[in-house]
């Protein structure tokens, strides 16, 4: 059988195995004593889920480590972490969600030794609404500043508050449509832009439309 | 328009700088141990040169001095000397132990070799005992009351006179368990 394979595919193959089975070879390393299950259950109480095994508890240990933060590269998951902290952690969500302990758990588990800062995502109390509420809160408020500021542009000279200017503007006296200010050379200025820019006679708005 | 660009600022910046505030006395660096103030987790640990592996439990009503460190660790160098000299300054009433993590053991014995010892050093090589203590890096130090509670955890290189702090900490936190601040 394996004769019947070319060499170089076969060393490539042997090479992806090799590095899809280190972490579950390194978790049965003679030496490496499992966890103690019963001192975990202690502090997080019986396993709520069910045990894992083959593709289910592949894929729910990586859930899981994913949302773990390294304690020692800090800004990583224990996941994404090639550090040996987060080798050895990761060993350690693989065996408790193999004995069937819910994300949760295995959560609190390490945040008893870590303190809640080994959540990637803090967990909704306290202060914490704190960081999920303050985005909405910030968007909120740019949106208030955007619709306060388009108000006051469609109203130009009006106070905030009065009738909108798109209602009140044809039927409004010359004057009151396009002001002007009180120094009089600047109101000459501001006449002269209006000539240039929008080509008015003498920077006065032509009557007839 | 001034005074809206300044309670606008004000608006903004208050909450920053009340944050500052309270945040000034902190040291960033120390994050603080959940695990103060908290019964010892158990572990039973193979020593190093062989032996009888070593029980946190069998130290009950004596006070621990359980050290993380490696042999790369140059602040774990320099502490070495505070805590071989330990036992026979404190007495027999105060256990030593140093748990070795992120090590080969061969380096291990050379440094115990080369530095001495005069307390069991632990291997702990899935780290298993170290992720149940939090330790972020070595050297860590926690300081285990006779009743099995964590009374203190050092970060960074001991000094004798911390060592010997810690140790009047940790003993006289016999008659009153648990409830502790750091």
């Amino acid at each position: 059988m394996n004769s019947a394979l070319a060499r170089p595919a076969l060393r490539s193959l042997l090479l992806a195995l090799s590095a899809a089975l280190a972490a579950p070879l390194t978790a049965q390393a003679p030496g490496d004593a499992p966890i103690d299950l019963a001192q975990v259950a202690n502090l997080v109480g019986a396993p709520r889920g069910r045990e894992l095994a083959g593709d289910a508890l592949e894929a729910e240990a990586q859930r899981v480590s994913s949302v773990l933060r390294c304690p020692v590269c800090q800004g990583l998951s224990v996941a994404d972490s090639p550090s040996t902290m987060a080798t050895h952690m990761r060993q350690q969500v693989r065996e408790l969600v193999a004995a069937g302990f819910s994300e949760d758990q295995v959560l609190s588990y390490f945040e008893a030794s870590y303190g809640e800062f080994v959540r990637l995502q803090p967990p909704l109390r306290g202060i914490n609404w704190l960081v999920w509420l303050a985005p909405v809160a910030g968007l909120a408020l740019g949106l208030g500043i955007v619709v306060w500021v388009l108000r006051g542009a469609t109203a130009t000279g009006r106070t905030p508050g009065a009738a909108p200017a798109a209602t009140a503007s044809p039927a409004a006296p010359v004057s009151e449509r396009d002001p002007l200010p009180e120094d009089p050379a600047l109101a000459q200025a501001v006449l002269r832009v209006r000539a240039v820019a929008y080509g008015w006679p003498g920077g006065r708005r032509p009557e007839a439309r | 328009m001034n005074r809206k660009v300044l309670f606008g600022g004000l608006l903004v910046s208050l909450p920053l700088v009340i944050l500052l505030l309270l945040s000034l006395g902190r040291d960033p660096h120390q994050v603080g141990s959940p695990l103060v103030g908290r019964p010892a987790p158990h572990f039973t640990l193979p020593v190093v040169g062989g032996g009888e592996s070593v029980t946190l439990e069998s130290m009950r009503g004596r006070t621990v001095v359980l050290n993380f460190w490696a042999t790369w660790c140059v602040p774990c160098l320099e502490e070495h000397p505070v805590l071989a000299a330990g036992p026979r300054r404190f007495g027999g009433d105060v256990v030593f132990l140093g748990v070795v993590y992120q090590d080969e053991t061969a380096d291990v014995r050379r440094f115990l070799r080369e530095q001495g010892s005069s307390y069991p050093s632990l291997l702990d090589d899935s780290g298993k005992v170290a992720i149940a203590y939090g330790v972020y890096g070595v050297p860590e130090t926690f300081f285990v009351s006779p009743g099995g509670t964590i009374v203190d955890k050092q970060v960074g290189p001991l000094t004798p006179d911390l060592l010997a702090f810690y140790i009047d900490r940790a003993r006289s936190a016999a008659a009153a368990p648990s409830k502790s601040t750091s």
